[in-house]
């Protein structure tokens, strides 16, 4: 019994972490300094960014396969709104964050209004919001050439830290606060472990997984800024993907994918291991391909620990 | 509401709407090339049905085929005859399902993440294994299996008309297929009734590499190289087929009927675009579009049912 309370993926997952960090220590060259660090950060924050919205999403037992295409359109619709027709920056931007907002209300609506399953209904909306991205881009154009003071978001620095680090522990800061410390957490996890039973509570179910469906879209908006923004450039597939790499480090982080069950601070964990991971292998020269290899054993891995601790 | 009879009147409706706008769409090499591109894609939405069916979901789909393609390229290579080349491409893909049906079946992991990890492990560990390089220089029969297109084209349309039919006979007439309805619909009520779930959804999983497998074999012989980045994106194109065609995420319920209807539908939409004058980088919208549409159509429907029982 103790041993099993001792057993926390979050715990394993920290073990695991310090276990890549001597390695990779060891083994790359410049890996333990400052600006490496921070990189990591640079590198991880949109999956982060969709890792943290869709934990409150798994916590519910529902999941949102649109949030990589999502980033993708809003990042597209930034650069047709600011290129294509001559908007100035901050208006572009709250247009791409209003096209991630509507992408998460018809998640929300079909989800939570018509209770159709969300893996479905994600896989369908993921489709139609690449294929807008695509479509409204032929395909082909590339919008670039932002303004600098807008390229600061993705590649400046304030106060010592990656500007989208802030943005990163701000929405850490929202999500943990909603599932952690408020009674909307504590909704979300009933609604994960039994939707009807939490319905017979009082619990408003349509209208608390609308809430956390809309935040994944807001999530995938910010993170099509923040992409955009790293690499100066906004395209049809960009994103592509994330949805995977966010659906990873959230259940590396303990959450269990039926729901009722994970935090924040394990997202935040798992999210860390992966960026680590990628960056530890390519600065130990390391083929780039071994990074998606363990990442796909580490998480079987987990599961498989997370599964038998929920049997016993 | 019968879904097959839906999903097949709107195709029907988007091919009179061709036939009207853009007529040479009909021209018979078209309509074979439609047919043959298909083709590997109605092979895979076959395998998916059956671990819809039993209540499961591969996502792994688009990685096994792109090994299963390279595996196909090597042994043939190696000089073995094209009947072994085939068997040795659909073995490999068995072992890859198996690997997802122990994990899921024997472990109790759940197949969306278990399914999700192996997309990525084996797409990545091809990439390692053959750092992006196409197999080359295969020998003369391995194209269209050495007899020329047409024969080889119409060996791809039967070999999928083939597989279409035999797996709908085994799901409609057979007890191996109700055991797969069984298990969908309620997997301790099928246990109590001698069925063996475990059993059936590993081997769900294990139809379903071996017909990725032969998916990969009958698209790789369709062109000069084996490309080692093929199929990405492939779980959501058959996915999407199988959904549109009315069977049930939740298990138990749908027919191959179905899937042979979300197919044609799914797979003539984006030439059908180009030939009405469209840009085709629109076809992707309008799939999800489709899928949307057939998803929600499934709710009315349940919801006029409830809404019938309690009146």
């Amino acid at each position: 019994m103790t041993r099993a309370r001792l057993a926390t993926p979050e715990l394993v997952l920290l073990v695991l972490l310090v276990g890549e960090l001597v390695w990779f220590s060891l083994a790359a060259t410049n890996f333990l300094t400052l600006d490496n660090g921070l990189e990591i950060v640079r590198a991880s924050a949109e999956v982060g960014l969709l890792a943290l919205a869709l934990t409150p999403v798994i916590l519910t037992g529902g999941i949102d396969l649109s949030c990589g295409a999502l980033l993708g359109l809003s990042a597209v619709v930034f650069g047709a709104i600011w290129r294509d027709a001559g908007q100035p920056i901050a208006v572009a931007a709250a247009a791409a964050l209003g096209v991630g907002l509507l992408g998460g209300a018809v998640n929300a609506w079909m989800v939570a209004g018509f209770g159709r399953p969300a893996l479905i209904v994600t896989l369908g909306t993921a489709s139609l919001f690449r294929g807008l991205a695509e479509g409204l881009t032929g395909g082909a154009v590339n919008y670039s050439g932002f303004p600098a003071s807008f390229l600061h978001l993705g590649q400046g620095r304030v106060l010592g830290l990656p500007t989208q680090a802030w943005v990163l522990i701000a929405a850490a800061a929202l999500i943990a606060v909603l599932v952690h410390a408020a009674t909307i957490g504590r909704a979300l996890r009933a609604i994960g472990y039994a939707p009807e039973g939490a319905r017979f509570a009082g619990i408003p179910v349509g209208r608390r997984l609308a809430l956390v469906y809309l935040l994944s879209g807001g999530a995938a908006g910010v993170a099509g800024l923040v992409y955009a923004a790293r690499l100066g450039q906004a395209r049809a597939d960009a994103g592509t993907g994330f949805e995977l790499s966010a659906i990873t480090a959230v259940v590396l982080g303990g959450t269990s994918i039926f729901g009722g069950r994970g935090s924040v601070w394990g997202t935040m964990l798992g999210l860390v291991a992966l960026g680590v991971l990628a960056n530890g292998l390519r600065l130990a020269d390391q083929p780039a391909e071994l990074a998606g290899v363990l990442t796909g054993i580490l998480l079987v891995v987990a599961i498989g620990v997370g599964a038998r601790r929920g049997r016993a | 509401m019968n879904r097959p009879l839906w999903v097949a009147l709107a195709w029907a409706a988007l091919l009179a709407l061709v036939a009207v706008v853009a007529p040479a769409f009909f021209d018979p090499v078209n309509l074979r090339d439609l047919i043959v591109r298909a083709s590997p894609l109605l092979i895979v939405a076959c395998g998916m049905t059956i671990v819809i069916l039993a209540r499961q979901i591969d996502i792994s789909v688009g990685s096994q085929f792109a090994i299963c393609g390279v595996v196909a390229g090597l042994l043939a290579r190696e000089g073995l005859p094209m009947p072994l080349v085939a068997a040795g491409t659909m073995l490999a893909g068995a072992a890859l399902g198996a690997i997802n049906g122990v994990l899921v079946a024997r472990l109790g992991l759940p197949a969306i993440v278990v399914t999700l990890a192996t997309l990525v492990a084996w797409r990545e560990g091809l990439r390692f294994a053959t750092e992006g390089v196409w197999v080359q220089d295969l020998p003369a029969t391995f194209q269209w299996f050495g007899l020329g297109q047409d024969i080889g084209r119409w060996l791809i349309g039967i070999g999928a008309a083939a597989v279409w039919a035999s797996i709908a006979f085994v799901l409609g007439w057979t007890p191996a297929g109700r055991a797969v309805y069984a298990t969908g619909s309620d997997a301790e009520v099928a246990r109590l009734l001698g069925v063996r779930p475990p059993l059936v959804i590993a081997g769900s999983f294990i139809v379903m590499g071996a017909l990725t497998g032969l998916a990969a074999l009958l698209s790789a012989v369709q062109f000069i190289d084996v490309q080692a980045n093929a199929g990405i994106g492939l779980e959501l194109s058959v996915i999407a087929a199988v959904v549109v065609g009315g069977t049930s995420v939740s298990g138990g319920r749908g027919s191959l009927t179905g899937t042979l209807a979300g197919v044609a539908l799914l797979a003539t939409v984006g030439p059908a675009l180009t030939f009405l004058g469209a840009p085709a980088a629109w076809e992707r919208a309008l799939q999800g579009a489709i899928i949307l549409i057939a998803v929600s159509a499934e709710g009315f429907s349940r919801v006029r049912r409830v809404k019938e029982q309690h009146a």
